[in-house]
């Protein structure tokens, strides 16, 4: 498959960003922080009124949109910046372009954006296919 | 004269070692069920997802969470935020290999943000390595760490 600077990546979708997915996350992080379990804790910090996605999950559907659109491939690299929270029942959406390509790497530029607030994490990768 | 010299100065944290005593193991169960949780299957390959380099860091290396900002003489009740994290892969993490962890705090800078008003940036570098010391992988994170303490 070709690839060339400027091309669009294919999203990525979760319709649905789900809570318990989150209590499997406390698990897997070793981090029970109440924020992301329980939503009278969210509410009592003043900080929304639905449990808060971990953000590493963030970081793992930008990496499954690469993973996606270049199979096979290897991320090398990768750097994430978090914007805002994401949210339990959030539509959350990853998009892409191919930022340069140099021999078999590929450097992409993405951003996850939520229905109605935008952009809350962005990054850049590269990846070696 | 800086807006901060009427602060005291930010912890001297950095080179608190992060060095952990802890072996992390993939495994297919946890990472089937990771993938899963973020909408993919699982690779055929024998590869782990990819943001085990996170998670393999953060359970393995030598403080908690609360630890880490203790160090950083700060209440983990008050709120860390992610602010960034990247990482550099040598090599991919695999599914039933096992793992241990080098690190350090490199820096805590404090500094006045119009929306958060007194923060601690924190940042950290943590390394994955295999249990013969080969390094897979090397990550920094940067927290934000509110110091509520200084509102106006």
């Amino acid at each position: 498959m070709s690839h060339a600077v400027g091309d669009a990546l294919p999203p990525f979708t979760i319709e649905s960003v789900s809570p318990e997915a989150m209590k499997q996350w406390a698990v897997f992080l070793a981090d029970p922080n109440p924020i992301h379990l329980d939503v009278e804790v969210v509410k009592a910090k003043g900080l929304g009124d639905r449990v808060i996605n971990q953000g590493p999950i963030n970081v793992a559907y930008m990496m499954n949109m690469l993973m996606r659109a270049f199979p096979g491939g290897r991320i090398k690299t990768m750097d994430s910046r978090f914007l805002d929270n994401v949210y339990g029942g959030d539509r959350a959406v990853v998009t892409g372009r191919i930022a340069a390509i140099e021999g078999n790497a590929v450097t992409c530029e993405f951003s996850l954006d939520v229905d109605g607030r935008g952009t809350v994490n962005s990054g850049t990768a590269t990846i070696e296919i | 004269m800086s807006d901060l010299d009427d602060l005291p100065p930010a912890p001297d944290a950095a080179g608190t070692s992060l060095d952990g005593d802890k072996v992390f193991t993939i495994t297919a169960e946890e990472n089937a069920a990771l993938c899963r949780s973020t909408g993919v299957e699982p690779a055929a390959d024998g590869s782990a997802h990819p943001i085990y380099y996170y998670i393999a860091t953060q359970v393995a290396m030598g403080k908690t969470v609360a630890g880490v900002c203790e160090a950083c003489e700060f209440d983990v009740e008050d709120g860390p935020m992610m602010g960034s994290s990247g990482v550099r892969f040598d090599a991919p993490l695999k599914v039933g290999e096992s793992y241990k962890v080098t690190g350090e705090i490199l820096s805590l800078v404090r500094k006045r943000s119009r929306k958060l008003g007194v923060m601690d940036v924190l940042t950290y570098r943590l390394r994955l390595h295999l249990l013969d010391g080969t390094q897979v992988l090397e990550t920094d994170n940067v927290w934000v760490l509110p110091r509520k303490e200084f509102a106006a």
